[in-house]
């Protein structure tokens, strides 16, 4: 699947630490908002 | 990261929701919040750290570079329907520019609401175009109504 504009964001469930606690996140959960998702190569370094 | 930890009061008030997203495990994402990250940022990130073991994440977004074996600097718009309305993608050496994006969202979100269509350089409050059907109607004479240094 390739990612186009006007096309729907691939789903995705991740594992994250959100506020000092770990949990998984479902992009399907975020409908009816807008969402920016950020991808970087590592933690740990600049920007 | 840290730009985005700072602005991120911003992205609450016209309502978007932050999702940051590594190679990195959960566990190393709260290592760097915990050490690094909260020391920069006061009350550090407030948005969700996603981890991306091998790239699968990344790679469906077409941002994983397997060489490197890390996420390239990807960043996407996804609307409240889940469409993507924006990409940018970076190299590995350039850091991005989050006012730029809060400049998309708020456009992207003026068009939503209005229909008006956006020009380059819009901030809240400079002169929009009317909505499609109306702007065809003035093809060939926006210059008449749009100036370019409206973009500056």
């Amino acid at each position: 699947m390739t990612v186009q504009i006007g096309k729907q964001a691939p789903d995705f469930s991740a594992e994250a630490y959100h506020q000092g606690t770990m949990k998984t996140i479902l992009l399907a959960d975020y409908r009816g908002k807008w969402v920016v998702l950020f991808f970087y190569p590592a933690d740990f370094t600049y920007v | 990261m840290a730009a985005v930890a700072v602005k991120y009061p911003a992205f609450l008030e016209i309502g978007a929701e932050v999702l940051t997203i590594s190679v990195d495990s959960a566990a190393t994402h709260r290592d760097w919040h915990e050490r690094e990250l909260s020391r920069m940022v006061p009350g550090g990130a407030r948005y969700p750290m996603l981890s991306d073991p091998g790239g699968k994440i990344g790679t469906q977004y077409g941002v994983y570079d397997p060489e490197k074996r890390v996420d390239l600097r990807g960043r996407f718009i996804i609307d409240p329907e889940g469409v993507i309305q924006a990409i940018e993608i970076l190299g590995i050496p350039v850091g991005r520019d989050v006012s730029e994006l809060l400049r998309e969202l708020r456009a992207f979100q003026q068009h939503r609401k209005t229909g008006e269509l956006i020009p380059c350089g819009w901030q809240p409050g400079k002169p929009t175009l009317p909505e499609e059907e109306a702007a065809k109607k003035i093809a060939g004479k926006i210059w008449e109504v749009w100036k370019p240094k409206n973009a500056f």
